[in-house]
């Protein structure tokens, strides 16, 4: 838990639940397990509302709950994720790719649960239908029936899963939380008759009593549906190998062409819900199933597929590799190699754009020889003395580039000494996800202040907007109505226009840093894992 | 009249033969002789005698003095060194021999004194001389622009102090290294699109798309943007550079000894590629780009609210 991502967790947590969620959330985070009782006197907050953020929190994933680890009787101590508070940062991320998979439908499943937390089915299943209805025009509406199968479809390709259930106080000797994939019944769709149409909600007259009117239907109806107690979250890891999947396609499709591509694709999808999260490589698939499960729309003739598939394996990227002779050739595709080139690629254009291509030019040299002196940098590179000189140190002060010294004497004598120049991909790719980490904190409080300067503005914008909708409603004249817009003057919508501008422009980086942060935290995940 | 042998006797008191006698020696046996062979010639002469013409000799400059593993060899020296040397004293002679046994590669003036033991004043005094006399000659080195080394006058100086082909006038060449970059790098660009272009085979396509080096070196040649030969490690020398931008990567395969271009047995083949990302989202953002990332933090001088690399960027 370093000091910037407890930063940017504060961040999200105080944009999307409150400030005192993010009160809680940063002390549980910066103090590691703690009870209810030293919660609430460190942080001062009354015991209402502390427990109110501890039910936030905990309904979405972001803490869990365990027996004291004083033994038996101590209370229950809260520890929080950090990695799931910033999991908040890729929820745009999420939704778009269940709206290009699922459509509509799916994309909405997505927001609920993901705005949510934990739902069961039918709950989500009715939101999602009277969602939908508001959307469609007079006198359509949406049918349950359709909702569920998108839901069931996303059940089927493990993206949504239950949660796993509580482990109760007087549980075992199971120190670990049980994760949701040891539940068997983790993609297990429940049987439930949910038969209806999405209902359209009407108008703000009858508002107040139509919501009472449905809060009390939904209590009595939820009962009937027999499938209470199973609450389904969105699975987010399914999610992430998904954006591995999509990362490493399209660097195929980058380095050699749209065929490769496509059969790579095809290879990682027979292997979506076979291969474990964490697996180096997919299973051995042979040539003659990857011929057969090729869509429809590319009719390569076999012998093609066979010089492609050699082709990719020949590649010094090493996406693919050969792990067999039978069945025409078994082929694998090395998940961690891939996604070590990738990362290697993030570093250098993170150095080639920072630095310029000579400087970058010196790093991947480092990079594929390892360690080298001065003067050998300088003649391979092709770059006079003076300049690569200067480059070298300030990839030196920047810490990319780290300084080995092999002694010659006992005695560390700089005059008998090598000093050798190194590059660690492992390090650096840590220290530049930090470097991530601190500029999305950075965009996010600069969003924060560019819409506190303007507030008063929005304020305004926020009355007259809200004036032109009761008048519209009511049915006023236009003369009215351009009466109230004008109450805007010209500057003040430029004004309000830059905003809009900036904000958006804020909010797409942030987005885009997130990919670089998925990158660097998959290749660190994956190395770590096979070194330990 | 009696048939008498003229003995040619030769008057073995007299200095002067015996030192033509010992140069004749030499002359017969060009790979010098030894004190024993002259010893077998000229058995009656005395030790004493003996070695008063071999200094005699010596000192006029007339023969050299070598030493092998069963003695000393004595060696007639070729005349036209013997001139050069007329009027040079011993010190100048010894620090002559030391520059021409450093060959093309050179000799720094410290390393002289070590192997003549001579005072640093006297040795730069006869470099001086020698220089003014145009037996030597002074060669700036490319590695420490300070430091001189000197080497005979008519030799060409070695690679590693001129540094080759990138060098002229130790001053590095880095425009021309950019445009020959830049040409060998065009022309592999473009035999990769002819190549995809082709729409054959994707086996066919790739292997077109290579190039040997040994096509690259024809082609840079033709193109007579270059004043120095190059040879064919000039060019490997840049397409490694291209290698190291990430633009070319580099395959050996085995090849049959003899086919245009195989070294030992093996090809170079070099093949222009593309990034495998786009620039990464990191860098799109002033953020990473920043000289003083590390100084800002909220509150302070430079913090997120008041930079003004963001509201540039924001602005654009």
């Amino acid at each position: 838990m370093t000091s910037q991502e407890v930063r940017l967790c504060g961040l999200l947590l105080r944009e999307h639940f409150g400030d005192v969620v993010e009160k809680v959330g940063t002390h549980l985070l910066k103090s590691g397990a703690q009870n209810l009782r030293t919660i609430i006197h460190e942080t001062g907050i009354s015991l209402d509302l502390v427990k109110k953020s501890l039910c936030v929190l905990v309904q979405h994933g972001a803490c869990v709950f365990s027996p004291g680890r004083k033994g038996r009787g101590s209370p229950t101590e809260y520890v929080a994720s950090c990695d799931r508070i910033l999991r908040i940062l890729r929820y745009p991320r999420y939704i778009y790719t269940a709206k290009t998979l699922y459509g509509d439908t799916g994309e909405l499943i997505i927001e609920e649960l993901l705005q949510r937390g934990h739902m069961t089915l039918s709950n989500t299943v009715k939101t999602v239908a009277d969602r939908l209805t508001q959307n469609m025009e007079e006198g359509h509406s949406m049918d349950y029936s359709e909702v569920s199968s998108a839901f069931s479809k996303l059940v089927e390709t493990h993206f949504l899963q239950r949660c796993p259930p509580p482990a109760g106080a007087g549980s075992k000797d199971s120190t670990t939380e049980p994760t949701p994939e040891s539940f068997p019944d983790c993609y297990k769709m429940p049987h439930v008759t949910l038969v209806g149409r999405g209902k359209r909600q009407l108008s703000t007259e009858d508002g107040e009593e139509q919501r009472n009117a449905k809060k009390a239907r939904l209590a009595i109806e939820v009962g009937t549906h027999g499938d209470e107690g199973i609450y389904w979250q969105v699975n987010l890891e399914r999610f992430h190998l998904h954006f591995r999947d999509q990362t490493i396609i399209s660097a195929v499709a980058n380095k050699l062409d749209q065929t490769s591509s496509e059969i790579v694709r095809t290879m990682l999808r027979m292997s979506e819900v076979t291969t474990s999260p964490a697996a180096t490589c997919t299973k051995p698939l042979s040539a003659n199933e990857i011929f057969r499960s090729l869509p429809s729309g590319y009719n390569i003739p076999r012998p093609i597929l066979d010089q492609y598939l050699t082709l990719l394996v020949d590649d010094p990227m090493e996406f693919v590799g050969k792990a067999g002779e039978s069945g025409g050739g078994m082929f694998v595709v090395n998940l961690d190699r891939a996604l070590a080139n990738l990362a290697r690629a993030t570093l250098e254009s993170v150095v080639q754009e920072r630095f310029g291509s000579r400087s970058a030019r010196i790093f991947r040299l480092l990079l594929r020889k390892r360690h080298l002196e001065q003067k050998q940098v300088e003649d391979f590179a092709m770059i006079p003395a003076k300049e690569a000189k200067e480059m070298l140190y300030t990839l030196l002060s920047q810490n990319l580039v780290q300084l080995q010294e092999i002694p010659k004497t006992a005695d560390f004598a700089p005059s008998r000494t090598f000093y050798l120049y190194t590059v660690n991909q492992l390090p650096t790719a840590r220290m530049l996800l930090q470097n991530c980490y601190k500029t999305v904190a950075n965009l996010i409080e600069r969003r924060l202040f560019e819409s506190k300067e303007s507030k008063r503005l929005l304020e305004k914008s926020q009355r007259i907007e809200a004036i032109l909708a009761s008048l519209q409603a009511s049915g006023a004249e236009p003369e009215q109505l351009t009466e109230v817009e004008e109450m805007i003057t010209a500057p003040e919508k430029q004004q309000l226009d830059a905003l809009r501008l900036h904000i958006n422009k804020l909010d797409s980086a942030e987005n885009q840093v997130d990919e670089t942060i998925f990158l660097l935290e998959s290749y660190i995940n994956s190395t770590a894992s096979s070194t330990s | 009249m009696s048939d008498v042998k003229v003995k040619r006797e030769t008057n073995l008191s007299d200095p002067a033969d015996i030192e033509s006698r010992i140069k004749e020696l030499c002359q017969q046996f060009p790979h010098g002789i030894t004190d024993q062979v002259i010893q077998n010639d000229m058995p009656h002469l005395e030790p004493q005698q003996r070695a008063m013409a071999i200094n005699k000799l010596l000192s006029l400059g007339q023969l050299d003095l070598l030493r092998n593993s069963s003695g000393l060899l004595y060696r007639l020296k070729d005349t036209q060194s013997t001139s050069k040397m007329k009027g040079s004293d011993n010190q100048e002679k010894l620090v002559y021999q030391i520059i021409e046994d450093a060959g093309n590669k050179g000799i720094w003036s410290r390393d002289i004194r070590f192997k003549s033991n001579l005072p640093l004043t006297e040795i730069n005094k006869i470099l001086k001389n020698l220089e003014s006399k145009k037996l030597i000659k002074a060669v700036k080195s490319v590695a420490a622009s300070k430091k001189k080394v000197y080497m005979l006058y008519n030799l060409q100086p070695d690679r590693s102090v001129t540094g080759g082909a990138w060098y002229s006038d130790q001053d590095f060449e880095s425009e021309f290294v950019e445009v020959l970059n830049q040409q060998c790098f065009k022309f592999l660009q473009s035999k990769a699109e002819v190549a995809r272009d082709s729409k054959q085979s994707p086996m066919v396509q790739r292997n077109s798309s290579f190039a040997t080096s040994h096509e690259v070196w024809k082609y840079i040649c033709e193109l007579g943007i270059s004043k120095v030969d190059l040879s064919m490690d000039d060019i490997e020398t840049i397409l490694n550079t291209l290698i190291y931008d990430g633009k070319v990567e580099m395959t050996i395969i085995a090849a049959k000894e003899g086919t245009v271009g195989s070294v030992d047995g093996q090809m170079k083949l070099y093949r222009g590629v593309n990034p495998i990302i786009q620039p990464t989202g990191l860098v799109k953002t002033p953020c990473g780009l920043c000289p003083v990332f590390d100084d800002c933090h909220e509150g302070g001088e430079i913090s997120p609210s008041n930079c003004i690399y963001m509201m540039e960027w924001l602005d654009f």
